[in-house]
């Protein structure tokens, strides 16, 4: 057991942080959900508390606690029991195996993606309690380690476009075989098979980190999964050598040019960028360095937006039960979106483009693929 | 991350964050580092100088010779006052008020607090008592009972709107919304009000609650002021908010939720910090530092049974004696001795003992501050953090 939440003075701050707390009245916020409730909880005793899946895990209540307390650790720790002495609905179920999910799909890619946008198999998804508010994500068949060659749609180009920057600048990039990093099954309850997952992926990359290797990650949440939970609740083997030896990409790329390993040269791209920051982003601690970067390119108008949660999260916005919380802090982040009225969107996280795009319908990026535009020794497709 | 910094300032809140705004106009390259969101989140959001009942600014004059207002002497508090409003102004949060003048606001006990400098939206929250107010609250909203108020003055009533949501944060929110802002005003409409001023809680959103005032004054003609609450407080988290965004607008660095747990020095100079986080630690070097951890709430002080520490670069702090002397027997009397323990500073603000060259220290942390007891907080961390920050910032 863990003591940390005796530290709590209950000052609210969390509570001011949190998002769910804000839209949803059922959800008693992170104060009352961590640190107050764990001192009435027992491991002698079942988990009662229902509401305590409607926390999204976003973490900016972690982000802001001074005292070290952590509730969405707290929170996190009880999801597990809670998931553990409960009978798991059919959609934590589905997303909990989201990779396998995702594989299947991506073998019969086009029928999904023509299936999920009608409205008949809408409706039978709702009844098993999937949300279809915003639409589902589209499939492909060339996933990232079959094929790193982009074939023609925007969306499929981020990784290619990473591995080949990464190259360009005079690096050894390999990308190993490798499963989901865990998270969609920690998320619903389901910590076993996600520490199935962390094993798997620890082994590798504990391989190639012996070898001389960083480990490089452009989503923000499996980032801080392989950083935070890999050592932490998923107690993977190495947890903490991959945790010491994982980077942001940007980051990376920001760490290389500071010890002059490379001098890149930024070409002007004349956008207006609202950047919406993901919460696992903050949540890492290590600044925004996509910020720092991209703001060496020359006619960039940054404007960094990190108060609110786009609602996602994840699988969360993608279950019935959480749809309307979702779509509230949807609205929200779009709010602040508009206010800036930009040429574009930009986010480290897919999920938030996809919420962000949704709801605000302006194009959405990653930093990385402005990053691409404006390198004037970046030669894409080698 | 690692990092090079021309200056990096330890702790988030009024004071690190003023100093942080002040060094990056100058042109500096700055970093903030804080182990989470500042104690100005709870406050009001208003701005103390001093609690006096003529003017603060000259009040500040006959305050004990070592309190670190006289560091910085009158013009220079009232500037870098006037800088506070700029950037609150820039980002559409105005304030109102003159550091000639305090005023007295409604608190939700239905008391006046003293203050200086407020929000636009608490403008009209000093009223003479013979004045008509009308009193609106929020169905099942915590730690706000109008009656507290209305039982002070003869001349008040009260008015109750359900706004399906009884949290501070979460009524805000829903004042964001058009439609519900639309449907509030034409609710308080039908209520009648007599002529007076109307008092809400300071829930009228998070952005734009400048705007929402002034339309519902607007449409009702009348005066409408917020009350500021209890935690979570609206108006704290819209002033750190605005400091915030006046930092990342200026290319500032935040490095948030993260815990110091090394110090590199050499000779007189700090070199740089390393950060405690989930992963790899991170190595934050500067040229120069700014110690702005506030006290003892803020965790920059730290009690053991018999003495003070500093929690950072382990400065010694000052006491005011044993520890039979730091109390007052009366709980609630102005100033227990206690307050008076700090980092004593010389005036470019750097430790008076050991002497780092590029270490400067600013806000609640300082010695001889007493906050409460002069109920200077916000006040003093504005002032000393821009003091700092051009002592730090000047040419050597």
């Amino acid at each position: 057991m863990d003591f940390d939440f005796q530290h709590c003075i209950r000052c609210t701050i969390c509570v001011a942080n949190c998002p769910v707390f804000k839209v949803n009245p059922e959800f008693p916020g992170p104060k009352q959900a961590g640190p107050d409730a764990e001192r009435f909880r027992s491991d002698h005793e079942a988990s009662i508390d229902k509401w305590i899946r409607l926390c999204s895990q976003c973490k900016r209540c972690e982000v802001a606690c001074p005292y070290g307390v952590n509730p969405a650790q707290i929170i996190l720790r009880e999801q597990v029991r809670y998931g553990e002495g409960h009978f798991r609905p059919l959609a934590s179920r589905v997303f909990a195996n989201n990779y396998w999910l995702g594989t299947v799909n991506s073998i019969i890619a086009p029928l999904v993606n023509m299936l999920t946008p009608l409205k008949f198999i809408k409706r039978v998804l709702n009844v098993f309690g999937i949300s279809t508010y915003i639409p589902f994500p589209q499939y492909r068949v060339h996933s990232m380690n079959r094929s790193w060659r982009w074939k023609g749609r925007r969306k499929n180009r981020k990784k290619v476009v990473v591995r080949d920057l990464l190259a360009s600048l005079g690096l050894r990039v390999i990308i190993p075989k490798q499963v989901c990093c865990g998270l969609p099954a920690l998320g619903n309850g389901d910590v076993e098979t996600a520490r199935k997952f962390a094993r798997k992926n620890a082994r590798i990359l504990a391989g190639y980190i012996d070898r001389g290797y960083d480990v490089i990650y452009t989503c923000t949440s499996c980032g801080l999964v392989l950083t935070q939970d890999y050592p932490g609740i998923l107690n993977a083997p190495d947890g903490k050598k991959i945790s010491e030896n994982t980077y942001n990409l940007h980051e990376y790329v920001l760490k290389l040019m500071e010890d002059h390993y490379i001098e890149p040269v930024f070409e002007p791209f004349h956008r207006k960028v609202a950047y919406h920051i993901p919460c696992h982003l903050r949540a890492s601690g290590i600044g925004y360095p996509a910020a720092r970067l991209l703001e060496k390119i020359p006619g960039l108008e940054i404007h960094i937006l990190e108060d609110n949660c786009c609602g996602l999260s994840g699988s969360y916005g993608f279950k019935r039960s959480n749809e309307e919380t979702s779509a509230k802090l949807g609205i929200t982040s779009e709010r602040a979106i508009k206010d800036v009225d930009p040429d574009i969107l930009m986010s480290d996280c897919g999920a938030c483009r996809m919420q962000l795009e949704h709801f605000s319908g302006i194009p959405g990026f990653d930093p990385s693929e402005i990053l691409v535009k404006s390198l004037k020794n970046f030669k894409a497709g080698k | 991350m690692s990092g090079t910094y021309d200056v990096v300032i330890i702790g988030g809140g009024m004071s690190g964050m003023m100093a942080a705004i002040a060094l990056a106009d100058m042109g500096r390259k700055i970093a903030v580092v804080s182990k989470g969101d500042p104690v100005c989140c709870l406050s009001t959001g208003c701005i103390d100088l001093l609690a006096t009942d003529g003017d603060p600014l000259k009040g500040v004059g006959s305050l004990p010779d070592n309190h670190p207002y006289h560091l910085v002497g009158e013009d220079a508090i009232r500037e870098s006052l006037e800088m506070f409003r700029d950037i609150m102004s820039e980002g559409g949060m105005p304030y109102v008020g003159d550091a000639r003048v305090n005023r007295r606001i409604l608190t939700p006990l239905g008391r006046r607090k003293v203050t200086c400098l407020v929000p636009g939206t608490m403008e009209f929250a000093d009223f003479h008592s013979d004045e008509y107010i009308h009193v609106i609250s929020f169905k099942k909203m915590k730690d706000f009972y109008p009656d507290y108020i209305t039982s002070r003055y003869k001349n008040a009533g009260y008015s109750i709107f359900d706004a399906g949501i009884a949290t501070t944060a979460g009524i805000a929110e829903q004042f964001e919304n058009r439609k519900f802002l639309e449907g509030f005003i034409s609710w308080l409409k039908g209520l009648d009000i007599p002529e007076g001023r109307i008092a809400i809680p300071a829930v009228l959103g998070m952005r734009f609650a400048g705007d929402v005032c002034n339309e519902i004054s607007a449409k009702l003609g009348r005066n409408v002021f917020e009350i500021p609450t209890l935690p979570p407080s609206v108006p704290g988290l819209r002033l750190f908010g605005g400091l915030k965004k006046a930092l990342l607008k200026r290319g500032g660095d935040l490095y948030w939720g993260r815990e110091i747990y090394s110090v590199e020095k050499l000779g007189n100079q700090i070199e740089a910090v390393t950060l405690a986080g989930a992963g790899r630690s991170a190595r934050v070097q500067g040229n120069a530092f700014i110690l702005a951890t506030g006290s003892f709430v803020s965790g920059g002080l730290h009690t053991s049974m018999d003495a003070v520490e500093e929690t950072v670069f382990d400065l010694p702090a000052y006491l005011p004696g044993g520890r039979e002397s730091w109390f007052n027997d009366d709980f609630f009397a102005p100033g227990h001795a206690i307050e008076k323990s700090g980092i004593c500073v010389d005036p470019f603000f750097r430790p008076v003992d050991p002497q780092f060259e590029n270490l400067f220290v600013c806000g609640s942390i300082l010695a001889f501050s007493e906050i409460m007891k002069y109920r200077c907080g916000h006040g003093m961390a504005i002032a000393t953090g821009v003091a700092a920050a051009k002592a730090c910032g000047r040419p050597a």
